[in-house]
């Protein structure tokens, strides 16, 4: 699987070169206004032809270039209905932080989970093969990061479930009037172990983003 | 105009105005940009295929990508493009990977050449942004070459193989022909 | 000949331009122009030209006269002169209601050029009567954003690019102003307007620069599409002798100039300058203006000490912030620095980085 890793992300690569070569670009729409050409979207001149890179239906880039700014959306990879829940959790707390990550846009486009919008002005300050660098980055901690909570997820799972089982199982006179009683328990076990999914989720997400901050990707 | 802002609703808000003025720069056609092409039929498309794919069984698997490379329908419709796309990425599919460079390069070398690769580079990126329609249809997916079965099994996994055969081509394409020919996809307003 | 390099500071140059001596030099940054001395062999800041409240898009000093026109994205252009109080602005009347985006002096330096985002391009003119700067302008058959212009040496004709993926050549014929121009390859009656020539290459991408050849015979220009095409014209209403077009492997080029009739030197977003030669019978790449070739050997003879020591003290062992070009980021604006018109000996170049460098060709 990791043997398409590779190219696909060289793929990622040059195409983000090519399509971060941008220039200070005022609006012709709006009278003194300088604006990302890819949000007004009000010449269509301005606007190039989108690319999509993908790797297979699950993990793919949508780039969309303009004069003065790209739109650079990406879809997480997510196995399950667990991987769901944490791509979502993850990406809306970085998403509510957009404005410490430079380059991050408030709202995904549409069938992504996560969009960045780079501008001209980035380019400007920031090294354009650090920016690329950083979302290539970014796309290989993210799968990562996922996989590794969800093995926490587990691992925090199977101990709950185990701690709270085990005293059960030695009251054997439960089994003598009526197995209901255990089925009944196992119910609220595992609503208890629902709810204590969300905490980790969201206590392991404080931790977690720091060292995307620290990122530097200034020169 | 009357009937226009009555049919947004009534919600004068949100009427675009720049669409309503025929001179405004929201209005650029830019379909005028692009060489007029003639219209190519479905059919010829199809029948251009079956020619590439009899190249491709002869062997000829260069001689076959050149033709399907030099013979694009800008001129065709949506589906005609497809039926192309389709055709191209069999092609794609049936060159090992050790002679997709040597390729490459020579059909960089020949003349026009740089052209042909970046009509190969629109391709592979339409084959990615197009893959579930071609994963999902097995009637494009060719018989002779073996591969459509390994597409089909392949298929639950959201058309992985056929991916990866792609990103290879492409990491191979812009070795020889840069990132100038990912700039001209980007540019270029004839679309395939 | 090692290149020169001044860097001025950490912002981006839109564009820049030396005084005839090459002794001072004028560079946008933001809102404001700078005007920088050469002391030893650096420059330092000795003025600011202060007026216009948007980023400055332009900047063009008039050889022969010393005035400096500037040009921004807030519409206006001024022109500079020299008075015992300092640089004194004159509003220029540009009529316009987007973004100016440069601008160039006619060699006659009794016109300028101004391209603007209102999808025309004001020609300006000083009016004795009224002691102001007014302008006439060029409208029919732009349809987007007005790139880049360059006059012709007649000072009459004039070419301009565009976002609308053209690049045309334009009559600026102004009666009074200008003398009636010899008929050439481009058009014999040229009434203000006329458009001579309207070309766009095959993918139709974003005209960056546009540039006359030195006698005016030829026009070349780089569009988004990372080609450089350049046009011959044959006789005025009849399509071109050729139209040669280079599709490059590089990244889109930004800006050119003629260093002969049968040399381009084009930079852009590779952050390097490029050489490109030949004719009407075809163009082709000729190599980067940097030796480049040295330093890459010296990169890979490392030791395993120094790699180790870089490990420890960055966590990396190559530092890959900087890159092995002289310019830093894109290069916005290459200019003739020295050499006459038919054989340029020396360019300038500015760039996002802040930098200007002096290439020796």
């Amino acid at each position: 699987m990791s043997q398409s890793l590779r190219p696909y992300l060289q793929c990622v690569r040059s195409s983000l070169t090519a399509a971060l070569s941008l220039s200070n670009f005022a609006s012709q729409t709006s009278e003194r206004h300088n604006v990302p050409e890819i949000e007004a979207a009000s010449s269509p001149e301005l606007l190039l032809n989108p690319l999509t890179v993908s790797r297979n239906e699950n993990e793919k880039v949508f780039i969309e270039p303009s004069v003065n700014s790209v739109r650079i959306s990406i879809k997480i990879k997510q196995a399950d209905e667990i991987e769901h829940i944490l791509v979502h959790k993850f990406t809306r707390f970085l998403t509510q932080r957009a404005e410490h990550f430079f380059i991050l846009r408030r709202k995904p486009v549409k069938g992504y989970d996560i969009s960045f919008l780079v501008t001209n002005f980035h380019t400007e300050d920031m090294l354009k093969h650090k920016l690329v660098d950083f979302i290539i980055q970014f796309m290989e901690e993210v799968d990562k990061e996922i996989s590794e909570m969800k093995l926490f997820l587990n691992a925090r799972a199977r101990f709950v479930a185990e701690s709270f089982l085990t005293p059960v199982s030695f009251e054997s006179t439960l089994f003598a009037d009526g197995s209901h009683e255990i089925v009944r328990l196992i119910g609220q076990s595992l609503e208890w172990l629902r709810k204590s999914w969300h905490y980790d989720i969201a206590t392991s997400l404080h931790a977690m983003p720091c060292h995307f901050m620290t990122m530097a990707i200034y020169c | 105009m009357t009937t226009s802002i009555a049919a947004g609703g009534g919600n004068w808000r949100t009427i675009n105005i720049d669409a309503l003025d025929p001179d405004s720069p929201y209005n650029f056609d830019v379909s005028a940009l692009a060489p007029s092409v003639d219209p190519v039929s479905a059919a010829d498309v199809t029948s251009l295929g079956t020619q590439i794919r009899q190249l491709l069984r002869g062997g000829d698997a260069e001689g076959a990508l050149r033709g399907a490379l030099e013979s694009v329908p800008y001129g065709a419709d949506a589906k005609g493009k497809e039926t192309h796309l389709g055709t191209i990425i069999e092609i794609l599919q049936s060159i090992r990977q050790a002679e997709m460079s040597p390729i490459l390069q020579r059909i960089y070398a020949s003349d026009g050449g740089v052209e042909l690769l970046d009509v190969l580079m629109k391709y592979i990126y339409k084959g990615m942004a197009q893959h579930t329609s071609v994963a999902a249809k097995p009637a494009i997916q060719p018989q002779p070459t073996g591969f459509s079965q390994i597409s089909g099994r392949s298929g639950g996994e959201g058309g992985g193989q056929a991916m990866s055969v792609l990103l290879s081509w492409h990491e191979k394409l812009v070795e020889i022909a840069g990132t100038g020919s990912i700039v001209r996809v980007l540019t270029d307003r004839r679309t395939v | 000949m090692a290149p020169e390099v001044h860097h001025l500071f950490h912002h981006s140059i839109a564009d820049h331009s030396f005084t005839p001596d090459r002794n001072t030099v004028a560079v946008t940054r933001d809102n404001n122009v700078e005007l920088y001395v050469k002391s030893g062999k650096s420059f330092s800041l000795k003025d600011e030209l202060r007026g216009h409240d948007k980023t400055v898009t332009g900047v063009d000093i008039a050889p022969n006269s010393g005035k400096i026109v500037t040009c921004a994205q807030d519409r206006n252009a001024y022109v500079w002169e020299p008075s015992s109080t300092g640089w004194k602005p004159t509003l220029v009347l540009l009529r316009i209601d987007r973004a100016a985006t440069c601008v160039r002096w006619s060699p006659s330096e009794t016109k300028f050029a101004v391209g603007s985002g209102a999808r025309l391009i004001p020609i300006c003119y000083f009016e004795e009567e009224n002691n102001w700067w007014v302008s006439k302008h060029i409208k029919k058959p732009i349809r987007s954003t007005v790139t880049s212009v360059d006059w012709h040496p007649n000072s009459v004709l004039l070419a301009a690019g565009s976002t609308d993926g053209h690049a045309r050549v334009l009559s600026t014929f102004i009666k009074g102003v200008d003398a009636r121009p010899e008929p050439s390859a481009w058009g014999e009656r040229l009434p203000f307007n006329t458009v001579c020539g309207e070309f766009l290459n095959s993918t139709a991408g974003w005209v960056h620069d546009v540039a006359f050849s030195p006698s005016g015979n030829a026009m070349a220009f780089t569009s988004h599409d990372s080609s450089v095409t350049v046009v011959y014209p044959s006789a005025p209403d009849q399509p071109p002798k050729a139209v040669v077009s280079v599709a490059t492997q590089l990244l889109p080029l930004t800006t050119l100039l003629w260093t002969s009739e049968s040399e381009i030197i084009a930079a852009g977003y590779n952050c390097e300058a490029y050489r490109l030669s030949g004719n009407e019978g075809g163009w082709q790449l000729a190599g980067s203006l940097e030796a480049k070739a040295g330093r890459a050997q010296d990169e890979r003879e490392e030791s395993a000490l120094n790699m180790f020591r870089q490990m420890d003290l960055k966590g990396k062992t190559k530092n890959d912030t900087v890159l092995n070009t002289t310019h830093q980021n894109t290069i916005s604006t290459i200019r003739v620095h020295a050499g006459s018109p038919e054989s340029i000996s020396a360019i300038s170049s500015s760039g996002v980085d802040g930098r200007l460098v002096v290439w020796n060709l």
